[in-house]
């Protein structure tokens, strides 16, 4: 059975391997916003509460999430095609355990999303970002893309199997840039104000980037304080994502 | 077209009915059987509901009420029994256009738990079946019409199914093509395979089906071997086009005996009209007869009840594809 | 002349239209600028502490003109891309059939654009305002700067219906948005001029949008000292012209070897 999401899996990657320049926008997206969020709010380091001189370094983990976000968004999209030009019925009607038939996209999708991480990520640092939390940070930030990117999969994959059309690939990309923007995407929580601060405190992927963050930023170092919340986090939404995709599963076809 | 063997039928389906939101009844109590072995063949109109009973036999989509079962399994209760007994090829020919047809056929092996070196040879040798063994390594996003819907056969074909589905197999196919697909789908019968097959082409149903279905409005309004049901409706008739509109009467008087003779149209005063059982085995006697009353026969033409006849019998409307002849 | 502007009016219409005809279309349009605007007037308000941050009263109308100028980025690009979707299917060739002036059909769709960015420059006014914004500036001002927001829509309507006409494809244009994006942040959008890291800070004086975004803040917060409004106004004309030409340009060499 392991054959069938291997197969799928292959088959996902596809569309990046077989369609030139495919990861090129998912690429260049999150490096423009990096570039030009670092470029424009930079001085924000200079406040009190920062937990890091450089703006840039702290931007970086939020470009990398963001990027892995949006592949993970783009499995959904991908799956709402196949639904609506027939594909997936192909795999409905062979003897294939019905969420098996979810492993290999969502796999793919996380193939695909180390591609503008680790280029956001280089970039990054050859602009200037630090990298205070050496190897174990660095494992840090790439356990957060790769588990963001399969919640986001999971998110499009719920989305694709509720409306079975391409037309639901914006409500895909506002979900993940909701879940990663409504939290301490530009400034710390000291600093925020408002609903916001709120907000960010319940939002899961706070934790999240608190975890990416022990890789660049001086101020949260690599430690069992910083990570536990953001692992339990990404287990947290992957539970409930991953139960609401398998029951709009079910419902497919009744 | 082979013979149906006295086993479980094939398709079995009694009271079946689907409903979607508004109260929309797609499927409205359809009963039907389909014996092992046999070609049957689904008919009717746009809308009557066909592709919503074939998407309940291959189990994508649950009944609202009433029961199926293909190949001796419920289609709800025991779905993955059904799928692995089923081949399907698809409406819209489902197929990936980044992958070669090769790689699609291993897939679709592997969807079935066909692997390695089993898989490798199913595929090339469904390939050679089809006759796409050139073209196999090319990806399919550049096949032809015709060339996809060969490779969605053999698709559907690697597990060795028991109960073929297809839904409009030859809709879009140019007249070479679509002979070469009976061809395959007979030659599928002959090896013991049931098929189930959804058409628009009466032509399609005529040539292929043992059996056929008319399907109106979610309900099975005629089943039958196609020419019981065309017997049904009528006699063949005979359009006899006269050289001159005097010779009218006459012609009357010598054809009375043959069959009946229809009313003259005043609109067509060189045309008579013979209806008789006879049908293509009539035109001799009637030429023979007209030649003994020294009438002219500029020529002769038979028209036979067609299927859609026998839905006009039942329905009063037509069937779309009556006037789509391949 | 007068069935011209009638042409061009009733182009202008359908472009507006079917942007309201699907309700998902107007997401990235409408509520996108917005939820960024949330964001970043939340996230970053604390920004009004940095020394050398200009004395705001509020911070929320403040970043609102960096929303403005989105918004006109979005509505050019949308436009660009509703192009060269009718390119790609056919309508255009049913257009260029028509005894239609070359130059109706791109005025026709920038009447379009102007349409959309007025209803998406009200609208952000609107909810900023609900949400607490204090526009100091006179509803004069405010018109003014809604204005300049068009013509900015126009600029950057012409330089995508431009590349639509020369690739006629649609998957291209959509695939500009993020850079977009650069325009936007290589501009004081959100944050002063004078604060802008060194290198945006440079690349910003070469921006035309810099000066609309500061023109857009003065007529807001009625501070003239933001930015001139004449300064504005040069920069979104000399692009929307410029544009324009640029289209219609593309379109006649289009034509010229169909």
């Amino acid at each position: 059975m392991s054959a069938v999401a291997l197969a799928l899996w292959r088959r996902s990657l596809n569309e990046v391997l077989r369609v030139r320049g495919a990861l090129l926008p998912a690429t260049v997206a999150p490096v423009v916003f990096m570039l030009g969020i670092s470029g424009q709010f930079g001085e924000l380091t200079g406040l009190r509460g920062f937990p890091t001189d450089s703006y840039l370094s702290w931007i970086v983990p939020l470009s990398c999430l963001q990027g892995a976000g949006f592949a993970g968004a783009a499995t959904g999209s991908n799956l709402a095609r196949d639904i609506e030009q027939g594909w997936f019925d192909r795999l409905l009607v062979a003897p294939v355990p019905r969420p098996l038939l979810l492993v290999g996209p969502i796999l793919g999708g996380i193939t695909r999303s180390l591609v503008p991480a680790t280029v956001v990520l280089v970039v990054g640092l050859a602009i200037g970002a630090e990298l205070p939390g050496g190897v174990p940070g660095l494992i840090a930030l790439y356990v957060a893309c790769i588990g963001f990117c399969a919640i986001a999969g999971l998110w499009g994959v719920f989305m694709a199997l509720m409306f079975r059309t391409q037309q639901a690939g914006p409500l895909m990309q506002q979900g993940v840039f909701l879940a990663v923007f409504l939290s301490t995407a530009y400034t710390p929580e000291v600093l925020l104000r408002g609903w916001l601060a709120d907000v960010a405190e319940y939002n899961p992927v706070t934790y999240v980037l608190q975890l990416a963050r022990q890789a660049t930023v001086e101020g949260i170092e690599p430690s069992w304080a910083h990570t536990w919340p953001g692992l339990l986090a990404l287990a947290g939404m992957g539970a409930a994502l991953l139960a609401l995709a398998l029951w709009a599963l079910r419902r497919l076809g009744r | 077209m082979s013979v149906p063997s006295p086993s479980s039928p094939a398709v079995e389906v009694s009271g079946l009915v689907r409903e979607f939101k508004g109260g929309i009844r797609a499927v409205d109590g359809l009963d039907l059987a389909v014996a092992a072995g046999e070609i049957y063949g689904f008919l009717g109109p746009n809308g009557a509901g066909k592709t919503t009973c074939v998407r309940i036999l291959t189990t994508l989509l649950r009944p609202t009420a009433g029961v199926a079962r293909v190949a001796g399994h419920d289609v709800v209760a025991e779905a993955d029994a059904v799928r692995r007994a089923i081949g399907v090829a698809l409406q819209e020919a489902a197929i990936d256009p980044l992958m070669s047809g090769r790689e699609l056929l291993r897939m679709q092996g592997a969807l079935h738990g066909l692997r390695g070196a089993a898989a490798r040879e199913r595929a090339g040798e469904l390939l050679e079946r089809v006759g796409l063994t050139q073209a196999g390594d090319r990806r399919v996003g550049g096949y032809s019409g015709g060339m996809r819907r060969r490779l969605d056969l053999a698709l559907a074909l690697v597990h060795r199914p028991r109960v073929l589905f297809l839904d409009e197999p030859t809709t879009g196919l140019d007249p070479t093509s679509r002979g070469a697909l009976w061809r395959e789908v007979r030659s599928l019968n002959d090896e013991g395979t049931t098929v189930f097959l959804t058409t628009q082409y009466l032509e399609e149903a005529e040539q292929l089906a043992d059996r056929v279905g008319i399907i109106a409005s979610g309900r099975l309004v005629a089943e039958g071997a196609p020419d019981v049901l065309k017997a049904r409706v009528g006699e063949p008739t005979l359009h006899v086009e006269l050289a001159d509109p005097a010779s009218a009467d006459r012609a009357r008087t010598a054809l009375a005996h043959l069959g009946s003779v229809q009313a003259p149209d005043p609109a067509a005063p060189t045309k008579v009209e013979l209806r008789t059982a006879g049908g293509k085995a009539a035109i001799a006697p009637v030429i023979r007869a007209l030649d003994e009353h020294g009438v002219v026969v500029e020529s002769v033409e038979v028209e036979s009840p067609t299927l859609d006849d026998v839905f006009a019998a039942v329905t009063g409307s037509h069937l779309e594809g009556a006037g789509a002849a391949p | 002349m007068r069935r011209e502007a009638g042409v061009v009016v009733a182009l202008g219409r359908r472009a507006l239209s079917v942007q309201f005809r699907r309700a998902q279309l107007l997401m990235p349009t409408f509520v996108l600028p917005l939820m960024l605007l949330a964001v970043i007037a939340s996230g970053t308000s604390a920004a009004q502490d940095l020394r050398g941050f200009p004395d705001v009263g509020s911070y929320l109308a403040f970043v609102v003109p960096g929303t403005l100028i989105q918004g006109a980025l979005l509505a050019g690009l949308t436009s660009g891309i509703a192009f060269a979707g009718d390119i790609e299917f056919g309508f255009f060739d049913r257009l260029l059939a028509a005894p239609v002036r070359r130059s109706s059909l791109i005025l026709g769709r920038q009447a379009g654009t102007i349409g959309l960015s007025l209803l998406q420059s009200v609208f952000f006014l609107g909810v900023a305002a609900l949400a607490g914004a204090h526009f100091e500036g006179s509803p004069l001002a405010l018109l003014a700067a809604v204005g300049l927001a068009a013509i900015t829509a126009v600029g950057l309507g012409g330089v995508a219906s431009a590349i639509a006409i020369r690739t006629g494809s649609l998957s291209l244009l959509q695939s500009i948005f993020p850079f977009m994006f650069v325009l936007l942040f290589t501009a004081p959008a959100f944050f002063p001029r004078d604060l802008l890291a060194p290198a945006l800070h440079d690349v910003a004086a070469y921006n035309p949008l810099t000066y609309v975004v500061e023109a857009v803040r003065g007529l807001l917060t009625g501070d003239a000292s933001a930015g001139g409004a004449g300064a504005g106004l040069a920069a979104a004309v000399g692009m929307a012209v410029a544009a324009t030409a640029l289209a219609t340009f593309a379109l006649r060499e289009r034509l010229r070897t169909l």
